[in-house]
């Protein structure tokens, strides 16, 4: 029997109960914080830092204070707008847990997995129901890899369905430790022009595309592609992207995810500017269907936005 | 988001072309007040007065029934009539009058369900009337009430509006016997106990009175029937269209037949059902009369019948489906107000299981659903039984047409109620023919009285007046359970509710029995009787307590804001000490600083207490600040009106938004949840401790119909962050928009209840987003979340699934949305005829995308 260290700690930015578009049935999803990529249309950009942040919110502040008196490191001013002097904070959360009206909310908690695992049973009967069960996301989950093995090791010991979503960019060391406890692996392919996805993730695709061939031999890999106009948004893209799917083990369902704007305030809720700008509109279904005809075409079932 | 061919979903046809008119027929109606009831009612009560109750009720049935109107529909295959004009009312006098005196020239244009009444029927109504003063059920039953109780009632405690002015209702009589014997069948029963009768026995005279009362109130329900048949051939004889005219030559045939005698085939049984079911509506205008266990009576026929067609059976429900709505009943404005939207709450229960534990499911329970899905009207509600054994398919068939989006049908779990039946003391072989009624009350059939739902006692009021230490409006309303501000933990907050809880459902017992005793004196009902085991055998009327398991279930509401106001104190002041209790009571005795009734519809109506309309804003203020006083002080001198600072928005806005985002029931958080279990399992524990008129207990439903909305009116602000007169949390759901979970935490906050203890019923409703549904994946997560709340020992479920837009849309154009039925609790109702304030709440209700 394999063992388990259900005292391993991580830090876990949320844990979302009830999503039925992150792999089979009704599922938890336990979002890892961190990430090695930044990119450019991210959605959810608190969780890009390894380390907890905190998110404010002006309409819910009353002015009171606590904050500027709890932070010892001097980073909370009323007279700051955005409350929270970025380069002083250090994410400790003294002034969340102060703060009377959840103006300031910290993102980011250290659990071990027993914690975790407490609040995935809550729903246990509904993945039995529903033939769904637990799916790691981010960040990017291979950040934290030891930590996401020993929690998948307790999933598993419960008789729950894993999935995971990722980026693919890890060690080869986690990729070995990690998807041994994966069923089904929803992982991103976003440009097969080196530069280009250097330029817009921060990252080179080189790594990417040598662990996307070790996951679909360890896992049921489906390949999601974010939609992203002016970065991948072409017929020509899609195709060499279907051309590297067909090298990859089992794959037999692309996803195209079009672009949307709806990170847009958390942006603002960390006072940070958005870095696709805002001159490009969120992509209707509509216009995914040429990329879809693509993936169609080259023997791929394709969803849109799954 | 799978484009996939679906394999679970079947869709489903479309409904005839007769179907479809006879339903545009039922839109199309102008809703009508008719007298001839009344101008009968009034000749048969004048004509009996030296008679025996129940003699004199049975000469009134006899008037009634063999003289109304005989009123044949355009289309109809199904016929008999309770009323001359479609989807309209009758005027059951006999049990109350006063209130539609004060309404006469206000009914055609009241907010909730109003009712054309012509000048003409207006006069006879004033010239009748004065004959009933002093006469009605109702103003007994008010003789007979104390003082404590009216006082509760008028300060809105409770409210007993609904049987204190209309009939009892809520019974499933025994229709299979009609389809088996027919009313020949009653008759012979009567005739076999006169035959036994010892005229030594001092109890024979009152039993004679009873089955001879009987007797002639099925000899005329038989002429009733034969007034149709010759209705239909005097109409078959000049009907140019021969389809039509072959038509009513069938029907004429099958009234002579049924229900005077036993059905022989599936029509025959479908048009004696419904005979039986339209004198149960003429007899008493009580709502809730529901079917009970529809297709486990009506398979025999069914089955039997080699000669329909499939589609000719499914025509025949279908008409019978639109039929239910038909008449209506027309309540009093407040009371019309909690039950919005013309509803008569006739529940038609599917599939389940029999005495031996075995699944019922059969061909007739597949029709009815389709039947729903066809007619989608908001009369009869359907309600299904789902147990651990119940197929798949049959849970997938219910989830397409939940998806449907009209709100039903509505789901019960069967390995709850029977449990909670068994709890009450019922036999484990009746249990397990449970069927439930009215909104969501489990019934036995034909075995029971319930009195469900007579009353709503209002927890979230409760718990405002024990934090004014037994005061409201400046009355000492309950016991003085102590001054809150000087509390130190939250157990003396629970034991000082707990006390003003049980003075309270003293009173509400008091008042209910008053009522219950003015129906078993003035007002039994004869064919009901005849048709609830065992009032035959033991030769009592229902209301004298024949029936074999008698209860009364008053509905305890805002479950989810007295728990979450008491857990708001808790965290708040004992726990983290963000406030002291005397900085949040003037928070809250100040509204937290806002104009009471901002951001509220214009529409301004408040159960029983003085309704406060305001001129303008500075009469809002005052009213707010002596209010404020009154709760302190108990009296207003102008001292403290020169004293006293008045509150502004910012004085108490911090208190507020740290009340406000106290985490609520509904999340799935133990320590805030066992809140709203303890105030449920305190009420309901309380209730079973009294006995009412006919040897029964009570038991307590927890859901309020739509009373959430103006039963708010008379709440004050709460610990909680609720402000004043704003609406409660429907049935046991969390409050609007406090569960950012997702449904599978609100629905284990909702489990955490005790469902078994509320044997008259809890209702829990989840509003879905159609595209969180989309696909067969959809349907079996629905199904997944109902089965799991089930797991959880959830009682009842029911969705509404539109979308947000369209019910804005909706209310905006009412014209072109006449069409949209949705779910409010524990029935559904055109969404366009609910009044504003209740359509904002169902736009408020959570919304659960997936």
């Amino acid at each position: 029997m394999a063992s388990i260290n259900y005292k391993a700690e991580g830090t876990v930015t949320d844990i979302q109960r009830f999503s039925v578009h992150d792999g089979p049935g009704i599922r938890t999803i336990v979002f890892l914080k961190g990430c090695p990529l930044s990119c450019f249309w991210c959605c959810n950009p608190e969780t890009q830092p390894r380390q907890p942040v905190v998110l404010f919110s002006r309409d819910k502040c009353i002015g009171c204070g606590k904050c500027v008196v709890a932070c010892k490191q001097h980073a909370a001013s009323l007279e700051n707008p955005g409350r929270i002097d970025r380069s002083r904070c250090i994410g400790c959360g003294e002034c969340a847990n102060v703060c009377p009206t959840g103006a300031l909310v910290l993102k980011g908690e250290t659990m071990n997995v027993e914690q975790v695992v407490r609040i995935l049973k809550k729903d246990s009967i509904i993945y039995r129901k529903s033939k769904g069960g637990i799916t790691l996301s981010g960040g990017e989950p291979l950040m934290q890899w030891q930590y996401a093995t020993e929690l998948l090791k307790a999933c598993k010991a419960q008789g729950w369905h894993t999935a995971i979503e990722t980026t693919g960019f890890g060690s080869e060391e986690a990729i070995e430790a990690v998807f041994p406890y994966i069923d089904v692996a929803l992982m991103d392919i976003k440009s097969m022009d080196p530069v280009m996805h250097k330029k817009v993730t921060g990252v080179s695709n080189e790594i990417i595309h040598r662990n996307a061939r070790r996951i679909a031999e360890l896992s049921k890999l489906t390949v999601r592609v974010p939609t992203i106009p002016t970065v991948n948004a072409t017929v020509e893209d899609f195709q060499k992207i279907c051309d590297f799917a067909k090298t990859l083990n089992g794959v037999d369902t692309i996803h195209v995810l079009p672009y949307h704007r709806l990170g847009v305030n958390k942006y603002e809720l960390l006072n940070k500017d958005y870095p696709m700008g805002h001159e490009i509109e969120s992509m209707k279904p509509a216009e995914a269907v040429p990329f879809q005809k693509v993936v169609e075409k080259n023997g791929f079932r394709c969803v849109i936005g799954g | 988001m799978y484009n996939q061919t679906s394999m679970i979903a079947k869709g489903f046809t479309k409904p005839t072309a007769r179907v479809q008119r006879l339903k545009q027929a039922i839109y199309d109606a102008t809703p009508v007040l008719e007298v001839e009831r009344m101008v009968l009612m009034t000749k048969a009560y004048q004509e009996s007065e030296d008679l025996s109750p129940v003699m004199r009720r049975a000469k009134a049935m006899e008037k009634l029934l063999n003289n109304m109107h005989v009123t044949i529909r355009d289309d109809e295959l199904i016929v008999g009539s309770v009323t001359e004009h479609p989807r309209s009312s009758e005027i059951h006098v006999e049990l109350s009058l006063e209130w539609l005196l004060d309404e006469l020239d206000t009914i055609s244009t009241r907010p909730a369900d109003p009712y054309y009444l012509s000048e003409e029927s207006k006069e006879i109504i004033r010239s009748l009337a004065p004959y009933w003063k002093g006469r009605t059920n109702s103003e007994y039953a008010l003789s007979l009430m104390s003082k404590e109780c009216m006082d509760a009632l008028e300060h809105g405690v409770y409210d007993s509006g609904s049987y204190l002015y209309g009939g009892v209702g809520h019974s499933q009589v025994d229709y299979g016997r009609i389809l088996e014997r027919g009313y020949e069948g009653v008759i012979q029963d009567c005739e076999a106990e006169l035959a036994k009768l010892d005229r030594s026995d001092p109890d024979c005279i009152k039993k004679e009175q009873f089955y001879k009362a009987l007797m002639i109130t099925y000899t005329a329900a038989i002429n009733f029937a034969h007034r149709y048949a010759d209705k239909a051939e005097e109409m078959a004889a000049v009907e140019a269209n021969p389809v039509r005219k072959a038509e009513l030559k069938q029907i004429a045939k099958n009234c002579r037949r049924v229900p005077q005698y036993g059905a022989t085939n599936f029509y025959e049984a479908v048009q004696s059902f419904w005979f039986v079911h339209c004198i149960i509506r003429i007899e008493c205008n009580g709502y809730s009369y529901s079917p009970g266990p529809f297709d486990r009576y009506m398979y025999p026929f069914y089955k039997m019948d080699t000669e329909i067609s499939e589609e000719f059976a499914q025509e025949l429900l279908d008409c019978l489906y639109v039929k239910f709505n038909d008449s209506a009943t027309c309540r009093d404005k407040i009371t019309a107000q909690a039950f919005a939207g013309y509803g008569m709450f006739e529940q038609i229960a599917l599939s389940g299981m029999d005495e031996r534990g075995n699944d019922i499911t059969n061909d007739v329970s597949y029709l009815c659903l389709n039947a729903a899905a066809h007619v989608q009207m908001p009369q009869p509600s359907n309600g299904v039984r789902i147990s651990n054994q119940t197929p798949d398919e049959f849970l997938y068939r219910v989830c397409e047409v939940v998806r449907l989006g009209f709100g039903q049908p509505a789901i019960f779990n069967d390995e709850v109620i029977i449990e909670a039946m068994m709890n009450r003391g019922i036999p484990l072989e009746v249990a397990r023919t449970y069927s439930p009624s009215g909104c969501v009350e489990p019934t036995i059939a034909h075995f029971y009285d319930g009195w469900h739902s007579p009353a709503f006692f209002n927890l979230a009021k409760v718990l405002e007046i024990t934090l004014h230490n037994g005061m409201d409006k400046g009355v000492q309303l309950g016991p003085k359970t102590g001054d809150v501000r000087t509390f130190t933990c939250i157990d003396q907050v629970v034991d000082a509710f707990e006390t003003q809880l049980q003075y309270f459902v003293r009173q509400l017992v008091d008042n209910l029995n008053c009522v219950d005793y003015a129906f078993k004196e003035k007002t039994p009902n004869t064919f009901q009787s005849a048709l609830i085991s065992d009032c035959i055998a033991k030769g009592k009327t229902v209301q004298e307590g024949g029936a074999r398991y008698n209860w009364t279930g008053p509905q305890g509401i805002a479950v989810a804001d007295t728990g979450d106001a008491i857990y708001a104190i808790e965290k708040n002041v004992f726990i983290d000490k963000k406030f002291t209790m005397s900085e949040l009571m003037d928070a809250v005795d100040h509204n937290f600083g806002r104009v009471v009734g901002e951001n509220q519809p214009t529409y301004q109506p408040t159960c029983n207490a003085a309704a406060p309309s305001y001129e303008n804003e500075t009469e809002k203020t005052i009213y707010e600040v002596v209010r404020a006083i009154l709760n302190k002080t108990g009296s207003v001198s102008m001292s403290d009106f020169q004293s006293y600072a008045p509150a502004t928005a910012a004085d108490y806005d911090a208190i507020y938004r740290i009340c406000d985002a106290t985490p609520s029931y509904g999340n799935d958080i133990d320590e805030v949840d066992k809140y709203a279990a303890l105030v449920a399992r305190l009420y309901c524990e309380e209730l079973v401790k009294y006995r009412n008129v006919r040897g029964g207990i009570f038991q307590a439903a927890l859901f309020p119909v739509s009373g959430n909305v103006i039963y708010g009116y008379d709440v004050g602000a709460l610990p909680s962050g609720r402000l004043a007169e704003t609406p409660l949390a429907d049935g046991v759901s969390p409050r609007p928009g406090k569960d950012v979970h997702g449904p599978t935490a609100a629905a284990n906050s909702v489990s955490k209840l005790d469902h078994a203890l509320a044997s008259n019923g809890t209702l829990y409703n989840q509003k879905y987003l159609p595209s969180a549904l989309a696909g067969d994946q959809g349907l079996m997560n629905l199904a997944a979340v109902i089965r799991g709340y089930f797991d959880r020992k959830g009682m009842e479920m029911q969705f509404n699934v539109v979308d947000r837009a369209t019910l804005i849309a909706a209310q905006q154009n009412p014209e072109q949305y006449k069409n949209l039925v949705v779910r409010v609790a524990g029935y559904s109702a055109n969404f366009t005829k609910l009044a504003k304030d209740m359509q904002d709440n169902i736009i408020a209700r959570t919304e659960q995308d997936f």
